[in-house]
């Protein structure tokens, strides 16, 4: 533990720590971005994980089909809405329970990717890397938000693009009244679970961009253990960040940094436990959705199905 | 304060919805989703070049058919069928455990403890091994309670996220030498593997008809049979039930959701424990626990809960169609077909079992809004 | 008097509707009703619960899409598809719960219900002058979970005249409201229809309300108009008969009607002498919600042994805290609960229950049952220990049980083995009150045990509670329904943001100053 301690202050001044703490951040942020606006109208959408691995998978194959970075992350947002449109049908159509079918769409996208992965075969490359003039020389945090695979870069815009949709157009004021009063929407004259579905198919774009971003913008190939539970994480990060835009992306950053600690550690000579370090992700998630989750209020009717009549 | 919002588990709701009277169309649809999920999954074969007949044989000789293998259904149903009963317990009282992966390791590992470290008559140790399985397992899901009750985490996400500490966890314990790892110097894969159980500490196996099983799947149909009856036919149960329904009506009539809540939870991981316990005494990786010991059986078995719609007597047969699939899927490598074919049948199944009951209860729900409009 | 709608007309009508029907699978909601809303009258709708007006209402505003009939505005066939359609097109409700969003600010709730780009200056600066125009003073940026009931109501009506609508419908808009508050409500109303020649449908069970109100009434029963007439022609006792379809005793009955009739009170002698201990106090009672709010502020209460006390008061002003509390839902934060004597503690798991305390909540699908268990099942409920041997039930004593109460209370179900969903409205409550008295309460609390529920089961109901208080049993009823308070109590106290602030016993019942009360005035009171 000594040298646990000792590792921290190294680490903590270590720019190799804060460029990865951006990148798997980076990732994190793309779900939970989408997961935010999926639970502000009123769904806990645990399919994000299979969005996500779903958008990795679509990605790779695209990218070995046309060898297009372009392309493969355009699949990969479709691949994540394929998930999110079963998610979405079976749960605010035919009102099956939100966790039973995300569950089961998780499996179903492990099952699949792992089956047509074994066929396929597809190869990927890492998409090049743009450095932004003057930005990029900022100290610690330059090189990591401004001298990365241009991918990257598709996370900034979607940030204003989610808080614009979300509080400055009349789809988030009804995505947000969804989520709090179903009833009080619905005599308004609001289709409820047509709002709700839309909103899961954003989060289903989006953890599907971060899929194939995943991919393309960082680790250049495709495996079925590659997304390994970040979007229970992106889950956690929705509740860190209290459903506000900018703690979501703080607990996305928070939780990168708890992967890219676990990265670093090794790279910088200091040896310890393997099995904590790999732990360290989750079990820092879990402490810190204890220490939090009391402090926020959440959207009134999270995970309660709606259907007319039905109270 | 402690005003309770039911979050109605709709993962049960048949009881209102099968009762309909058009038994017929009911029947019908459950065909045309499953035709619609098998067509599916042919499909996907067929379009991978390979010949889904072919399959299919290939699956029911490895299931059942070929010699010896139903025994071997039978012993991957019985943790399946354990680690469906907890989720069970867990839906009735009105939480969605979905860390089984996780707490079945824990299970494991707590009969690899004691079979491997502990000295003792073999029978004592055995029944010591699975019911230290047993906490163990309930212990990994008590975590999640605690955090539950205490602060409000919803269950849904911390069980999920201890899955993935749950299996470093495992990593941990079988290269360390103070826990589990293989003392024996001499055996190559020692690293990733703890020691195989003492052959006195194992289950004993029943031989008939040409094929073998351990009584795992007696213990299994046995606790079905004991959940059954606990949720049915006693006041604990009845208690259960009505905490998972409306958390309310139970806080008002005595029944505190922190501890019944705490106490179906830890049951709930509990049985997925025992069901990690089993597959190692019942020689799943050669009686070694390794860093891959759960094998997606935590999986499997939510999926049978979720299939069986949460009754603890339609989840045995699940359970037997699920281990059926899975043992079967070890004899399509002859047919070039990746047995991981079988991970998307099961999914699809679950899905498409869905549909028929939502439909129905969109209907019925027509037919109760006159009076619902009427009395908003 | 004329059943003929077309004999009474003397302006063209602004909405018309013709035979419109609904039918949920088997049960018909609406049986081709017709109705004509004419610009600068206000149409009262009665009925009771059940009777069919919501139904055509939410078909009006396009939330129920009709099997059959027809709409024509201004002469015009036309279809609506939904409320913003309806809105379009002049139609606005004004709903009786849930259209507003606690978490949404005044300004993005009307912004609701509407298509295009939001544009919040434009929104804010519409609601100040609605505020204006009207008398609705509110403010556009404040949040709604932090607004009276009152002005909630404001907020909604604000949200129905943004639209400009010529044709304004107000479902059961009284209920959440005093007395004042209603009297303004109608004055604003009585404005708009002189001014604006606007055409309002005023929904409602209750006689005297439509009575005062409306210029034309048309009176619905089991899904039919069973009756059309000018208010001016109109006597309560026709209209009660009509509403309920046999001969109604005012006397008995006049609080489930809604009318207050001179000398309806009747005095009964049962009331407990002052000298008896009581068997419920609530003292010094406090509690706060998560965000700060005070929901209980040191209410004091007794009840002694076979009276009724009513606690008269607008809703949100505590009911619900009190009844919870008295449910082991909420732990107080200072106070006691007492019952003969003895101090309960707040918010343990059934620590209510077992010291005697019964409570008929106003939501029933909050605490009072589990729709998805069976009959039986939420008979038993409290009473399990006695239907168990060490822990194992015995099925055959609690359908016996169930068997006993589903005779004793009279409810109507194809089974006990049936899910509770399939009973009707009246019947669940029926069952939730057989459950309460079954395990012999020393107190019962009714929390608005009347709402939603027709004639015959008003009645029932109230017998029921007075019968319980004759035979020895400490009742406190909460409701809104000042008549039904004043037809069931022996002592009322008026309950304002959560505390008690004026008591008085039937003798000296005088309705005016209740009315007061419940709005808070407590000029020229002598605060107990």
């Amino acid at each position: 533990m000594g040298d646990f301690f000792g590792a921290l202050g190294d680490i903590f001044t270590s720019p190799t720590m804060y460029g990865s703490a951006v990148r798997l951040g980076g990732f994190l942020a793309f779900a939970a971005l989408g997961e935010l606006v999926a639970e502000k109208a009123g769904t806990i959408n645990i399919s994000v994980e299979g969005s996500l691995l779903a958008g990795a998978f679509t990605g790779t194959v695209a990218f070995h089909l046309t060898e297009s970075t372009w392309l493969g992350l355009i699949a990969g947002a479709l691949g994540g809405l394929i998930i999110a449109w079963i998610q979405a049908n079976m749960s605010h159509r035919l009102t099956a329970d939100q966790f039973v079918v995300g569950l089961t769409a998780n499996v179903l996208v492990l099952g699949l990717a792992g089956f047509l992965n074994g066929i396929i075969d597809p190869a990927a490359r890492r998409a090049s890397i743009i450095e932004i003039p003057l930005l990029v020389d900022i100290p610690l945090f330059g090189p990591a938000l401004f001298g990365e695979t241009w991918p990257t870069y598709l996370l900034y815009p979607l940030i204003p693009l989610t808080w614009w949709l979300l509080y400055k157009t009349r789809w988030g004021l009804e995505v947000r009244a969804v989520g709090e009063n179903p009833q009080a929407a619905d005599v308004s004259g609001i289709d409820v679970n047509k709002r709700r579905r839309e909103a899961i198919y954003y989060g289903g774009i989006l953890a599907g961009l971060g899929g194939a971003f995943l991919v393309l913008g960082q680790v250049g190939s495709f495996d079925t253990g590659a997304v390994g539970g970040r979007g229970f994480i992106a889950i956690a990060a929705v509740y860190f960040g209290g459903w506000r835009l900018g703690g979501v992306l703080l607990g996305s950053f928070l939780f990168g940094l708890a992967d890219a600690f676990r990265l670093a550690l090794p790279v910088l000579g200091y040896s310890l436990n393997a099995q904590f370090l790999a732990a360290f992700p989750y079990l820092l998630t879990l402490v810190v959705m204890y220490a939090i989750t009391k402090q926020f209020r959440q959207p009134a009717a999270l995970a309660q199905p709606f259907v007319r009549g039905l109270r | 304060m402690t005003d309770l919002k039911p979050r109605r588990v709709m993962v049960e709701r048949f009881h209102l919805t099968d009762r309909g009277r058009s038994g017929i169309e009911m029947v019908l649809l459950y065909v045309l989703s499953i035709g619609g999920a098998i067509l599916l999954s042919g499909a996907l074969v067929a379009v991978t070049g390979n010949s889904w007949s072919a399959v299919f044989g290939a699956l029911m000789d490895g299931a059942f058919l070929a010699p010896g293998r139903w025994g071997d259904t039978l012993v991957v149903a019985a943790p399946m069928l354990l680690v469906a009963l907890g989720m069970v317990i867990g839906v009735k009282a009105g939480f969605f455990n979905i860390g089984q992966e996780g707490q079945l390791l824990m299970g494991a590992m707590a009969m690899g403890w004691v079979g491997t470290r502990w000295g003792g008559p073999g029978p004592v140790l055995l029944m010591l091994g699975l019911l230290l399985g047993l906490v163990a397992g309930g212990a990994w899901s008590g975590i999640a309670a605690v955090m539950r009750f205490r602060r409000g985490v919803p269950e849904v996400i911390s069980t999920l996220l201890l899955v993935f500490i749950a299996l470093q966890v495992g990593g941990f314990a079988v290269t360390t030498d103070w826990l589990l790892r293989d003392l024996d110097a001499n055996r190559p894969s020692r690293a990733v593997a703890s020691a195989a159980l003492p052959e006195n500490i194992r289950l004993p196996v029943i031989r008939i008809f040409g094929n073998e099983f351990n009584i795992g799947f007696l213990i299994a149909f046995v606790m079905a049979l004991v959940v059954a009856f606990l949720l049915v036919r006693t006041v604990w149960g009845f208690r259960l039930r009505v905490l998972g329904h409306n958390p309310n009506v139970a806080q008002k009539t005595g029944v505190a959701a922190t501890r019944m809540g705490s106490a179906a939870l830890f049951l709930s991981g509990g049985l997925a424990g025992l069901a990690g316990a089993v597959m190692l005494a019942g020689g799943a990786s050669g009686f070694r626990v390794t860093t891959g010991f759960s094998q997606n059986i935590g999986w499997q078995g939510l999926l049978v809960a979720l299939l069986a719609r949460s009754r603890p007597l339609v989840a045995i047969p699940m359970a037997i169609l699920f281990a059926a699939l899975r043992t079967g899927s070890g004899f399509l490598a002859a047919t070039g077909v990746d047995r991981k074919i079988v991970d998307v049948v099961q999914a699809l199944l679950v899905l498409a079992l869905l549909i028929p009951p939502a439909i129905q209860f969109i209907r019925q729900r027509r037919k109760a809004l006159a009076q619902a409009a009427e009395e908003a | 008097m004329t059943t003929n709608g077309e004999e009474l007309s003397d302006g063209q009508p602004v909405l018309e509707l013709r035979g419109m029907t609904k039918r949920f699978v088997d049960v018909v909601a609406c049986d081709g009703v017709d109705l004509a809303l004419r610009p600068g009258e206000i149409h009262g709708i009665l009925g009771e619960n059940g009777a069919g007006k919501s139904t055509l209402m939410r078909m009006t505003i396009g939330l129920v899409i009709p099997d059959a009939g027809s709409m024509s505005i201004d002469g015009e066939p036309c279809t609506i598809v939904d409320p913003i359609d309806a809105a379009k097109r002049g139609i606005g409700m004004v709903h009786q719960h849930y259209s507003l969003v606690d978490d949404l600010t005044v300004w993005e709730n009307v912004a609701l219900g509407e298509h295009g780009a939001i544009d919040r200056d434009a929104t804010r600066s519409r609601v100040k002058s609605i505020s204006l125009r009207y008398g609705l003073d509110v403010d556009p940026d404040a949040y709604v979970r932090d607004l009276s009931a009152g002005i909630r109501q404001r907020v909604e009506i604000i949200k129905c005249l943004r639209h400009q609508p010529r044709i304004i419908i107000l479902d059961e808009p009284t209920s959440v409201l005093t007395p004042g508050e209603s009297e303004y409500l109608f004055e604003v109303l009585g404005e708009g229809v002189r001014r604006e020649g606007w055409a309002v449908a005023l929904v409602s069970h209750k006689l005297d309300e439509v009575l005062q109100a409306s210029d034309r009434i048309t009176i619905m029963r089991d899904g039919k108009v069973v009756e059309r007439v000018l208010t001016a022609d109109a006597d309560a006792p026709s209209l009660a008969r009509a509403m309920v379809g046999r001969d109604v005793a005012l006397r008995s009955e006049s609080f489930a009607l809604g009318a207050s009739m001179e000398g309806a009170v009747a005095v009964t002698d049962t009331a407990a002498s002052t000298d008896v201990a009581p068997v419920l106090e609530v003292e010094n009672g406090a509690v706060r919600a998560a965000d700060g709010a005070v929901l209980l502020d040191g209410l004091t209460v007794q009840v002694r042994p076979g009276e009724i006390v009513g606690v008269a008061g607008v809703e949100g002003n505590g009911q619900t805290t009190l009844a919870r509390t008295l449910s082991s839902l909420i732990k107080l934060d200072a106070g006691t609960v007492r019952v003969d004597g003895e101090a309960i503690p707040t918010g343990k798991a059934g620590s209510m229950h077992r010291a005697g305390i019964a409570v008929i909540p106003a939501d029933r699908h909050h605490s009072g049952c589990i729709p998805e268990m069976t009959v039986a099942e939420n008979l038993v409920l409290s009473s399990l220990d006695a239907m168990s041997d060490r822990g194992i039930l015995r099925r055959e004593d609690i359908a016996a049980r169930a068997g006993e109460l589903i005779e004793e209370f009279d409810i109507h179900t194809s089974g006990c083995d049936v899910p509770f969903a399939q009973l009707s409205g009246g019947n669940q409550q029926r069952a939730v009150l057989a459950r309460a008295l079954s395990i012999n309460p020393k107190v019962l609390v009714a929390h608005q045990p009347t709402r939603g529920l027709d004639v015959g089961a008003i009645e029932y109901i109230g017998d029921r509670l007075r019968a319980a208080a004759d035979s020895g049993i400490g009742v406190l009823l909460l409701s809104t329904d000042l008549g039904e308070i004043a037809a069931l109590s022996d002592r009322i106290v008026v309950i304002y943001r959560g505390r008690i602030i004026g008591e008085m016993d039937r003798a000296s019942l005088d309705m005016e100053r209740l009315g007061l009360l419940i709005g808070g005035s407590t000029a020229g009171e002598a605060t107990p």
